[in-house]
């Protein structure tokens, strides 16, 4: 089995070391590659002097575009799983084998991690779970599915959904709208408990500013990936 | 419509050509995305020479004042070049996405072989 963590990055020379560091002394069964989505900080540095595995973007693609590479990344090299953990310090790699295992034995497509199962850790604040839950209402509504943590940027998926996710995955904000688009094709999303910790460096892509837009466009996102089909 | 504005447009309108004509001459503009200004051009100058049809058009709409016929049309015109500019710009905006990717990822394939390279060397 090889397997591969997609590490998104921008501008994340605070975190990037810690991240992988943590990654490297917590599993061994997986690879991993940093995505560059053109920094203008040193994380380029930084992966070069320690060479760590990376792949420079050489435009700034957002989110989805950098997420996409690795799922793209993870094809060509023949993966079977990847796993998508940010580069931002929230997710715990001591999670990453439990993931693995859950998929195995839940023959499932995308394993998620989700803070909302057993409510430890850092939970994020009440207008940003209010707006979680909102979109679990809606995922509910369109496919009767519930993801509890459908904004959880820590999930582990199989081959299939890595080919799928190279042809076609969201732009921005692209979590929910992309579960929505494995469950729409009838594959099976499992999620387990996580802790995450809050960011320890760097500022968060959702402002308060831009919340609105965000809720309206991921909205939007999915009831079109609903109507696809 | 009287003589002098129907004037006034006819020469933005040729000026508005010589323009177009040149950036396409000079490869600044491709004729493909030029076309639909070209078209725009054409169209309103038919409606400008010949009011007849303006009136015409007003008078079924119901509009009273014939020019605001051709400013109705034009600015429809201009909707519809605008949202073609939406369309092509997103179709762009994929292709860029999926070229950064790509090259991305060979720089990364030729980094891993001048490793492999210079392993072997040692």
């Amino acid at each position: 089995m090889k397997n591969l963590v997609i590490i998104p990055a921008y501008n994340e020379e605070e975190n990037i070391e810690k991240t992988i560091e943590n990654l490297k002394a917590k599993t061994t069964l997986f690879d991993y590659i940093v995505i560059n989505d053109c920094s203008t900080d040193h994380t380029r540095q930084i992966c070069e002097r320690n060479h760590y595995p990376h792949i420079n973007l050489p435009i700034n693609l957002g989110i989805g575009g950098a997420v996409q590479t690795g799922y793209l990344y993870a094809w060509e090299k023949g993966y079977d799983t990847a796993v998508q953990v940010d580069g931002d310090g929230q997710h715990d790699p001591a999670f990453l084998e439990t993931m693995l295992n859950t998929l195995q034995r839940e023959h499932a497509s995308m394993v998620i991690g989700s803070r909302f199962i057993r409510k430890e850790g850092f939970q994020s604040s009440f207008t940003r779970r209010l707006g979680i839950r909102y979109f679990t209402w809606l995922i509910h509504l369109l496919t009767g599915k519930t993801i509890t943590d459908p904004t959880s940027g820590l999930r582990l998926v199989n081959r299939d959904v890595i080919g799928l996710f190279a042809r076609h995955y969201p732009k921005d904000y692209p979590e929910p709208e992309s579960a929505v688009c494995v469950l729409h094709r009838k594959k099976k999303i499992v999620e387990i408990p996580v802790i995450m910790r809050e960011r320890t460096g760097g500022v968060s892509s959702i402002s308060p500013g831009n919340s609105i837009y965000y809720m309206i466009k991921v909205s939007l996102a999915i009831l079109i990936e609903w109507i696809r089909h | 419509m009287n003589l002098k504005l129907q004037i006034i447009i006819a020469v933005i309108i040729l000026i508005g050509f010589f323009l177009l004509t040149n950036l396409i001459r000079k490869n600044k503009l491709d004729l493909k995305y030029a076309l639909s200004w070209i078209l725009l051009g054409a169209g309103i100058l038919i409606l400008d020479l010949f009011p007849g049809i303006t009136s015409l058009l007003a008078r079924l709409l119901g509009i009273e004042v014939p020019v605001n016929m051709l400013f109705f049309l034009g600015f429809c015109f201009s909707l519809l070049v605008i949202f073609s500019l939406t369309m092509a710009v997103s179709r762009l905006s994929r292709r860029i996405t999926r070229l950064t990717q790509e090259v991305a990822l060979l720089s990364r394939r030729l980094q891993e072989l001048t490793h492999q390279e210079n392993d072997k060397e040692e």
